[in-house]
């Protein structure tokens, strides 16, 4: 399943690349398009506003099939505090920018499986798809502003995996 | 901020708020850092084992916090720091900023004991810090 995970995630940060290139977070010194894997991360006493955050959860398996179906479930998280300039009164509206962006990112619903552990990635014989995602509402802390939006990511076992 | 009074910053805040840590038994903590990574897809998803280098900061007083017993939660404590050899570090490792290093910081090590920084505020005398309060929690990671 960590193939899946890995290419999951690289797929939508790619796409975020495109749909805004100016979503960026600088982890350990490197600019990076403002997405990140919490597990690959160190530990956050409070997750970062303005960019997304990859959580993995749930997991299923279905081996009645030819092939081993594996589901996962990933909630993907976001907060705005909105911008200084407007002293935080448009976070609103930095919310919906994000929700749009990440109805974006997840479409088309799958991208091919690699493997990542190889240099370059190897591409396996799979995809990787997933559902449409499913948005919670909008929760307010002060004034911050988060949400978040829960995909189940499914992939076929291969193997060796 | 700075302080709009008409007083020139002297570095005796500093020099007390030193003096102060080391008359209590000041310690010394390493900040474990990590190192610049270049970014690529492996280092992204947990592939690339960063490197990291340990940041000698002392003198620096660690107090627990006043418990409040939760299940399953860890314990808390602050460590107050030197804002004199934290200056020092930045300008060895030239990160621009406390902040900068201190995000950099994905634990901190006092005694051989490792903690996770939940919170940082400073104390600042004419504009300049002069102590620096990390909020700490025990980690429990498995040395391999």
């Amino acid at each position: 399943m960590q193939n899946a995970k890995d290419s999951f995630y690289l797929a939508l940060r790619t796409r975020l690349t495109t749909i805004n290139p100016e979503r960026t977070i600088l982890v350990r010194g490197a600019l990076r398009p403002g997405i990140l894997v919490e597990e690959a991360e160190g530990p956050l006493s409070q997750i970062p506003s303005d960019v997304f955050v990859l959580r993995w959860q749930g997991l299923g398996v279905d081996v009645d099939l030819d092939s081993t179906l594996v589901a996962e479930e990933c909630e993907i998280l976001y907060q705005t505090l909105g911008t200084q300039s407007f002293g935080g009164l448009d976070r609103g509206r930095m919310l919906s920018a994000m929700d749009e962006e990440l109805l974006a990112m997840v479409q088309p619903f799958y991208t091919p499986k690699l493997n990542y552990s190889a240099t370059p990635p190897a591409t396996m014989l799979t995809q990787v798809f997933w559902d449409e995602p499913s948005f919670t509402p909008a929760v307010t802390m002060r004034d911050r502003l988060s949400r978040s939006a829960k995909v189940l990511v499914y992939s076929y076992q291969e193997q060796g995996e | 901020m700075s302080d709009t009074a008409p007083r020139n910053p002297v570095g005796a805040p500093q020099m007390l708020a030193d003096a102060l840590l080391r008359s209590v038994a000041g310690t010394t903590a390493l900040l474990r850092v990590t190192g610049t990574n270049t970014d690529t897809s492996q280092s992204e998803v947990g592939l690339v084992a960063t490197t990291f280098a340990d940041v000698v900061v002392a003198p620096v007083v660690m107090r627990k916090l006043r418990p409040s017993w939760k299940e399953g939660g860890e314990s808390k404590y602050e460590l107050l720091v030197s804002a004199t050899s934290i200056e020092g570090q930045v300008n060895a490792l030239d990160v621009g900023s406390a902040q900068a290093l201190f995000s950099l910081t994905l634990a901190v090590t006092v005694d051989g004991k490792d903690y996770l920084i939940e919170s940082i505020a400073s104390n600042e005398a004419f504009g300049t810090p002069y102590l620096y309060r990390l909020l700490l929690r025990e980690t429990g990671q498995q040395a391999i």
